[in-house]
C-alpha cells in the first residue's frame, strides 16, 4: 500500500541540507528566547521600566547593547523582559486562529451541503472585513488587554486560514489516492483519518509557526492604537510602536525590536519546515 | 504557499527599511520666496477629528474659528480687538455689556449678522449649543437683549470684567439664527453657517474636511493682516492621527502644514527649512488632579508625597527636548495673566520627604517596595486620553511620573484611554480613578472657576477633576472673577492657585503646546492668540 501514500501537498521545495545550520541557529535563538521568557533577570542587566534620564536616547554600546529610549531605559533589557508577553500573544493568537480555522475549514469542506454552504458564506462574510476591523470589534466589546489581544488577533486572522484548510481538505478529498482508497473499499472514517486529515493538516505545522510572527506584528498594531498592552510595557509590538516616533533620531528603537520579531518569525518558520520535512520522512520509512 | 510565506516574513523588515528611508528624505532648505500663487489649496494635517465642526472641545474651536466669526478677537498683545463687534462697553455696575455690530455683514446663507442673531447664539450656547461656552457663562449670564438692529446687550447676574476676553475663544463663534432654527442638527454639526472667511464644503468623515473661501467676506478681525476674502481658495483639513506620519507627509510635500509637532522632530524640521510655530496655551496646563473624595488621596499628606516623589522638571526637560516647557502650577499655566510662580515652585523633587509623609500617613513599605496600610496596597489609577488629550510626548512624560512615584512605594496603573471611550465618559467618576490628567485652554485665570467651582446637588461641576467642593476656594475665585481692578483680580487668582498648591489638590506637569510646522512655500499662517489654532485667512502659497 505504500505506493499509494502520496507525498505531502505543498512539500518544501528547498533542499534541506545534511547540516541544517539554519535549524541549529533557529533552535538556539528559540532556546535563548525561552530563557528570556522564563527568567528574564538572568539575561537583562536592567529592569524593564528602569528610567535613567541622564542616558536618554543613547545609541547601541557595550553598556546598552540595543541603545536606550527617550527615558533612558535600556532597550535590550526591555526586549528581554518583553519576551514572555510577546511569545504568549504570538503563540496564543496563532493557536486560537488555527483552531478556529480547522473547525471552520473542516466544516466547510466535509459537512453536508447546507451546513457547508452556510459555513462557507459565513467565512466569506468574515473575509469581507479587514482582519484588523474584526479585531477592533472584539476589543471594542471586551476592552483592551493581553488576553483580548490574543483572541482578537486569532479571530481576525482565522478566516484566511479557514479558507486554506478548506482548500487543502477538498484537494485531498478529490485526489487520486483517496479515489483509490475508496475503490479499495476503505470505510469513510478510515479514509478521513488516514488520508484526508493528515495530508490536509500537515502543512499547518509550518503555517502555525509562520503565523506566530505575523500575530506579533498584528498585536503591535493594536498596541499602537491603545487597544493592546499599555505602555510602558516592554511587549515587542509596543516597543516597535514607541520606537516609530523616534525613527529619524534613534533608529535603533525601531530596528532592534523589528529585527527580533523578524528573527523569531524566521526561526519559527525554519523549525516548522524542518519539522514538516522530518514528519514526512518518518511516514515514508 | 511559498510566495505569501516569504512576503509575510519580510513584511516587518520592510516596515523597518521603509521607515528608515522615509527618514532620510527631506526637501531642500527654502531658497527664497517663489512666485505667489493666486488661490490654490492648502493641505493642513491636524491629528484630531472632532464629531462636529462647532463645539466645546479645543479641536472644534480650531476648525470653527476659520468658519465662524466671533464678536471680538484677541491680538498678539492680548488686547481685545473688534471682529463682528465694532465696539463694546461694560456698564458702570458691571452687570451689562453692550456690543455694537458692524453694519452690512451677512452669514453665508444670506441672512444678516444682527443683534437678534447674536442674542439667539448666547441663548443657544447656554442651553447646550456649546458645552464650554456654557460653563464659562454659567452663573453669570442672565439674558441677551436686542437694543436695536445692530446693538445687543448682555445682562449678567454678577460683574465679569473679563467677559470680552473670554468671548475671543472659538467656542463663542456666531452662527446664522436661521440655520440653527431651520436646519437639521446634523447639518449644523457638519457644516455650520457663519460669516467667516471659509465655508465648509464637504466632510469625508475619517478622512478630510474641505473649507472653501467665502467670496463675500467682509468681517475680518482687526488683527488680520489683510482685508477682503481669503487668499487661498480652499483649505483641506486632512486628519492624520499619527505624528510620525504627519511629519513624513510634510517632508514629502504631501501636506503644506501640520499640527502638533513631536518634540523630537522639532530640530530636524527647523534645520530642514520649515517654519515652526509654538504657542504655549494659556489656561490650565497639563496637570494631575488628585481625587479628594475617595481613595488614598483623600489624605493631603499622600497627595503631597506624590508631588514630592516626582522630578517633574527633569522628566519634562528630557522628553520635551527643550520644546515642551515644564509647568509646576496645577491651576494655571505660565502664559496666563495672573499666574502664580509661588504655586508652581511649591513642590520640588524630594523622595525622602515623600517617604516621611507616607510613613506619617500610615502607609508602610512592604518587602516588595510597595506601601501598604491595613492590608491594602497604595495602588492608584491614572487614566489618560491617549492621542486626544495627551499626545505621545505627554504619554512618555506620564511613564516617567509612574516610574518615579513607584520608587517611593506607589503602584501607578497608567491606563491609556482611546478618544471614543474617553468622550463616552470612561473614568469620569470619583469611583473610577485616583488621578486625572488634562489641560483646558483659556485666555485668563478665570479657568479656575470652571475647574474648581464646588459641585452642588442642583448643579454638579463635572469639570472639577479633583472632586474638591470647597467654599473657601470657590469664593476666592468668585471674588477674583468679579474684581474690577486687574491687579486685584490677578492677586486673588494667585491666592487661589497657592491654595490649590498648598493642599496639593492638583500639580502641574508641563505646559500644553499648540505647535505648527509649515512648508517653506506656505506663508502667513498664524496661530490665533486666544487658543493657538491655525488661521488660514491671511495665508498664501508660493511656487
Amino acid at each position: 500500500m505504500t505506493a499509494l501514500r502520496p507525498s505531502v501537498i505543498d512539500a518544501p521545495r528547498v533542499a534541506l541540507t545534511k547540516r541544517p545550520w539554519s535549524l541549529y541557529l533557529s533552535i538556539g535563538l528559540l532556546a535563548f528566547l525561552a530563557v528570556a521568557a522564563v527568567a528574564p533577570n538572568l539575561l537583562a542587566p536592567y529592569g524593564p521600566t528602569a528610567i535613567d534620564y541622564d542616558s536618554a536616547l543613547q545609541p547601541p554600546s557595550f553598556l546598552h547593547l540595543f541603545g536606550t529610549d527617550e527615558s533612558g531605559r535600556d532597550l535590550y533589557s526591555r526586549v528581554i523582559h518583553g519576551t514572555s508577553q510577546s511569545l504568549l500573544i504570538g503563540i496564543g493568537a496563532a493557536f486560537v486562529s488555527l483552531v478556529l480555522a480547522v473547525i471552520l475549514g473542516a466544516l466547510a469542506a466535509l459537512s453536508v451541503k447546507p451546513v457547508a454552504i452556510l459555513v462557507d458564506r459565513s467565512v466569506e462574510i468574515l473575509f469581507a472585513f479587514p482582519a484588523l476591523l474584526l479585531a477592533l470589534l472584539l476589543i471594542a466589546i471586551t476592552g483592551p488587554s493581553a488576553w483580548t489581544q490574543v483572541f482578537a488577533v486569532g479571530l481576525g486572522t482565522a478566516p484566511g486560514y479557514a479558507r486554506m484548510v478548506r482548500g487543502q481538505i477538498l484537494a485531498a478529498k478529490n485526489s487520486g489516492y483517496v479515489e483509490a482508497a475508496t475503490a479499495l473499499g476503505h470505510s469513510r472514517g478510515r479514509i478521513l483519518h488516514e488520508h484526508i486529515l493528515p495530508n490536509a493538516l500537515r502543512p499547518l505545522v509550518a503555517v502555525f509557526a509562520l503565523s506566530i510572527g505575523q500575530s506579533i506584528v498584528w498585536a503591535s498594531g493594536l498596541s499602537f492604537l491603545g487597544l493592546g498592552v499599555a505602555p510602558p510595557s516592554p511587549e515587542w509590538g509596543a516597543l516597535l510602536d514607541a520606537g516609530r516616533a523616534y525613527v529619524t533620531q534613534a533608529s535603533w528603537l525601531l530596528l532592534f525590536p523589528g529585527l527580533v520579531i523578524v528573527a523569531l518569525a524566521l526561526s519559527a518558520t525554519s523549525i516548522g519546515r524542518h519539522l514538516q520535512f522530518y514528519l514526512e520522512k518518518g511516514r515514508r520509512t | 504557499m511559498s510566495l505569501p510565506r516569504s512576503a509575510r516574513l519580510v513584511a516587518p523588515l520592510a516596515i523597518v527599511i521603509a521607515a528608515s528611508l522615509a527618514a532620510c528624505a527631506s526637501p531642500a532648505a527654502g531658497s527664497g520666496e517663489g512666485q505667489r500663487i493666486d488661490g490654490g489649496t492648502i493641505v493642513y494635517a491636524p491629528q484630531q477629528e472632532p464629531a462636529c465642526v462647532f463645539g466645546g472641545w479645543i479641536e472644534q474651536a480650531y476648525i470653527s474659528y476659520n468658519v465662524l466669526d466671533s464678536l471680538v478677537s484677541l491680538d498678539e498683545n492680548s488686547q481685545v480687538v473688534p471682529w463682528l463687534a465694532e465696539k463694546w462697553e461694560e456698564s458702570d455696575d458691571g452687570l451689562s455689556w453692550t456690543f455694537t455690530l458692524k453694519d452690512g455683514v451677512g452669514f453665508t446663507d444670506g441672512t444678516p449678522v444682527n443683534a437678534e442673531a447674536v442674542a439667539y447664539n448666547f441663548d443657544y450656547w447656554v442651553t447646550g449649543g456649546n458645552s464650554t461656552a456654557r460653563v464659562w457663562l454659567f452663573g453669570y449670564y442672565e439674558s441677551a437683549e436686542v437694543v436695536d438692529d445692530l446693538t445687543v446687550r448682555i445682562n449678567l447676574s454678577a460683574p465679569y470684567p473679563r467677559l470680552a476676553d473670554n468671548l475671543t475663544q472659538g467656542y463663542f463663534g456666531i452662527q446664522s439664527k436661521d440655520a440653527l432654527e431651520t436646519r437639521s442638527d446634523e447639518d449644523n454639526c457638519s457644516a455650520p453657517i457663519g460669516s467667516g472667511a471659509f465655508i465648509v464644503e464637504e466632510w469625508n468623515r475619517g478622512q478630510n474636511l474641505v473649507l472653501v473661501r467665502n467670496e463675500n467676506y467682509t468681517s475680518w478681525p482687526a488683527n488680520a493682516l489683510h482685508e477682503g476674502p481669503a487668499y487661498v481658495e480652499k483649505v483641506d483639513w486632512r486628519f492624520v492621527a499619527d505624528a510620525t506620519t504627519r511629519v513624513a507627509a510634510l517632508q514629502s510635500s504631501e501636506v503644506d502644514a501640520i499640527y502638533d509637532v513631536p518634540a523630537v522632530q522639532w530640530k530636524t524640521l527647523d534645520d530642514g527649512g520649515y517654519e515652526l510655530e509654538r504657542y504655549v496655551t494659556a489656561g490650565r496646563p497639563q496637570q494631575l488632579s488628585f481625587n479628594t473624595q475617595i481613595g488614598p488621596f483623600t489624605d493631603e499628606r499622600v497627595r503631597q508625597a506624590f508631588a514630592y516623589s516626582l522630578d517633574r522638571e527633569q522628566i519634562v526637560e528630557t522628553i520635551g527636548q527643550g520644546v515642551i516647557p515644564f509647568e509646576g502650577n496645577g491651576g494655571v499655566s505660565q502664559s496666563t495673566p495672573g499666574y502664580s510662580q509661588a504655586a508652581a515652585d511649591r513642590y520640588t523633587y524630594d523622595p525622602e520627604k515623600a517617604a516621611e509623609l507616607l510613613d506619617e500617613a500610615g502607609w508602610q513599605l512592604n518587602a516588595d517596595g510597595v506601601r501598604e496600610k491595613d492590608g491594602e496596597t497604595l495602588e492608584v489609577v491614572l487614566p489618560y486620553g491617549a492621542g486626544s488629550i495627551v499626545n505621545a510626548d505627554g504619554a512618555a512624560i506620564l511613564q516617567g511620573v509612574k516610574e518615579q512615584a513607584e520608587q517611593v512605594g506607589f503602584v501607578v496603573d497608567l491606563i491609556p484611554v482611546p478618544q471614543a471611550e474617553l468622550f463616552a465618559g470612561a473614568y469620569s467618576t470619583a469611583e473610577e480613578r485616583d488621578i486625572a490628567v488634562g489641560y483646558w485652554t483659556a485666555v485668563t485665570s478665570g479657568i479656575l472657576y470652571i475647574n474648581w467651582r464646588p459641585s452642588t446637588p442642583e448643579s454638579p461641576n463635572y469639570s472639577n477633576q479633583a472632586f474638591y467642593d470647597d467654599e473657601e476656594l470657590g469664593q476666592l475665585i468668585l471674588d477674583a472673577n468679579s474684581a474690577a481692578d486687574l491687579d486685584t483680580q490677578n492677586e486673588l487668582y494667585q491666592q487661589a492657585q497657592e491654595y490649590i498648591a498648598d493642599h496639593a489638590l492638583a500639580i502641574g506637569v508641563y505646559a500644553r503646546l499648540s505647535t505648527l510646522a509649515v512648508a517653506p512655500n506656505l506663508h502667513d499662517v498664524w496661530q490665533e492668540h486666544a487658543q493657538g489654532g491655525p488661521t488660514f485667512y491671511d495665508a498664501y502659497l508660493t511656487e
